[in-house]
């Protein structure tokens, strides 16, 4: 870790800014940077929960963990839910209050803006083509007619898992949509939505997008067909939500993975060569930078097409 | 929006049912695909929260606003459709007015020249028959002056014979050689004639 040379040391140093993203999990566990040679994961604990939370400190290593509360966990049932705060909870009220803030502060400056001059300005008219293009280009085209409905549920998907992926990507912040449970949870709460959506829209013939019933074969044939048929259609329902918290998991935990990577090869060359994976950090950074929107995107729209297919489909 | 909240509601029994709160423990092997009860909870409480705040506060006026300004976009389109077709039914007016006129000035212009060409055609030829009028009458004029001129001169020189011969006849009527003198000069005229 301690560069012979001072061109070394002073990238060193450039570095750790970079990097105090990472740098304080690894700090925090041992004390002192350690020799790249000694075991020490830390990736892993920047990219699963934890009780505690890392934040900025004026003195090396430039973070102190706090303790987060430890609630007595509560007995729904017979399952024992333990509602205490975590990392990634804290992140996710994070991101909703930056993006309720932002959202409700841009939506009236662009009230005000609107009734002052016609149109805009500034940031308004940022979040408003955002917000126009996901409504325009993506929810109604997928969801279809009266899709106006759902727009208020999929902008919030998409505000929200955008913030939480972004904040992962800043010093100290986590990802928290790079957790199973928080993936798991959007996923499931839009096939609700998907679901209630097609029962709403198609009442009994709702029963038609799980249940294979060809009108146009004999009996002979159509007991038989449903009977393959049916689970398979019956999969491809509950495996959408699946792919939906999957892939979200999936790429912003992997982007981690990769960022941090790099970033401890630096650290591990200390030397020149460890330009190549600075480079190379900062480059998977703006893939991330991409990804996070991307997956935000992709979330929403997936949602978009879900909703549409089950509220027009007709076997 | 209250059609939406409520699949979203019903979201958390469903997920109590399917979450085995199973809190990856410190130390071992990390199992990253083990959930959390407690974060699904808070998960789906905070974003049904969000959910509710931004469709009230921030997309229910954004998307009015822009609405509202689509239908002033709309109207202003309309109304400069409206405005454009009566501009050019104006136009089309003002141009077929200035056809009319234009064809009108033509046609006065077109009038006014054979007018032109017809009086000048009609000076002419009163010009022509006026002047051969005066150039005959000049003549005319001229032939009886002569004539006039020419009988005065006779009637003078007449005159002036009869008087000299009178003086003469008076003086020597009977000299005979005056009498001779006479019968010569008389001679003289009868010779002249």
């Amino acid at each position: 870790m301690i560069a012979a040379r001072p061109l070394s040391r002073m990238l060193a140093a450039a570095l750790a800014a970079l990097s105090l993203a990472s740098l304080p999990a690894r700090a925090q566990e041992h004390g002192a940077p350690t020799p790249a040679a000694e075991h020490a994961d830390i990736i892993t604990p920047h990219i699963t929960d934890s009780r505690h939370l890392e934040l900025p400190y004026w003195k090396p290593p430039f973070a102190v963990e706090v303790e987060l509360p430890h609630w007595t966990p509560v007995h729904v049932g017979g399952f024992e839910l333990d509602l205490s705060p975590t990392k990634h909870v804290v992140m996710l009220l994070l991101a909703a209050t930056l993006v309720g803030l932002m959202l409700v502060l841009v939506a009236r400056a662009h009230v005000r803006h609107t009734r002052e001059s016609g149109h805009p300005r500034g940031a308004a008219a940022g979040i408003e083509a955002m917000v126009l293009y996901m409504r325009n280009e993506v929810i109604v085209p997928n969801v279809g007619p009266h899709g106006n409905a759902f727009v208020p549920f999929l902008l919030s998907l998409f505000f929200f898992i955008l913030a939480a992926n972004l904040l992962g990507l800043i010093p100290y912040g986590a990802t928290a949509t790079g957790n199973i449970s928080v993936t798991a949870t959007l996923a499931l709460m839009t096939f609700f939505v998907v679901e209630i959506a097609g029962i709403r829209a198609q009442g009994w013939g709702y029963l038609n997008t799980f249940i294979y019933w060809p009108h146009d074969m004999g009996l002979v044939m159509r007991i038989p067909m449903s009977l393959i048929i049916s689970p398979i259609e019956l999969v491809g329902k509950i495996a959408r939500p699946f792919a939906l918290a999957i892939r979200l998991f999936a790429n912003m935990t992997a982007g981690h993975i990769v960022v941090l990577a790099f970033i401890s090869l630096i650290f591990f060359f200390s030397s020149l060569l460890s330009i190549a994976p600075f480079l190379m950090a900062i480059a998977i950074m703006m893939l991330e930078l991409f990804v996070a929107f991307l997956q935000a995107f992709i979330f929403t729209l997936l949602a978009s097409v879900f909703i549409g297919l089950v509220r027009e489909a007709h076997h | 929006m209250r059609r939406l909240s409520y699949p979203a509601l019903v979201a958390p029994a469903a997920l109590v049912l399917v979450a085995t709160p199973a809190f990856a423990e410190e130390g071992g092997p990390v199992n990253l695909l083990a959930p959390s009860g407690g974060l699904m909870f808070w998960t789906l409480l905070i974003f049904v929260a969000l959910m509710l705040i931004l469709s009230r506060y921030a997309f229910k006026p954004l998307l009015a606003a822009v609405e509202a300004r689509e239908a002033a976009l709309e109207e202003t389109i309309a109304k400069a459709k409206a405005d454009r077709e009566a501009a050019a039914a104006l136009l089309a007016e003002q141009q077929a007015g200035l056809a009319k006129s234009r064809a009108e000035a033509q046609a006065m212009i077109a009038e006014g020249r054979s007018a032109g060409e017809k009086l000048r055609a009609e000076l002419l030829e009163q010009g022509k028959s006026q002047q051969a009028e005066f150039l005959e009458r000049a003549r005319r004029d001229l032939s009886n002056e002569k004539d006039r001129a020419i009988a005065e001169i006779r009637k003078e020189a007449v005159e002036l014979a009869i008087k000299g011969a009178a003086r003469v006849i008076e003086r020597n009527l009977d000299d005979a050689g005056n009498r001779q003198l006479v019968e010569s000069y008389l001679a003289t005229v009868g010779t002249r004639r």
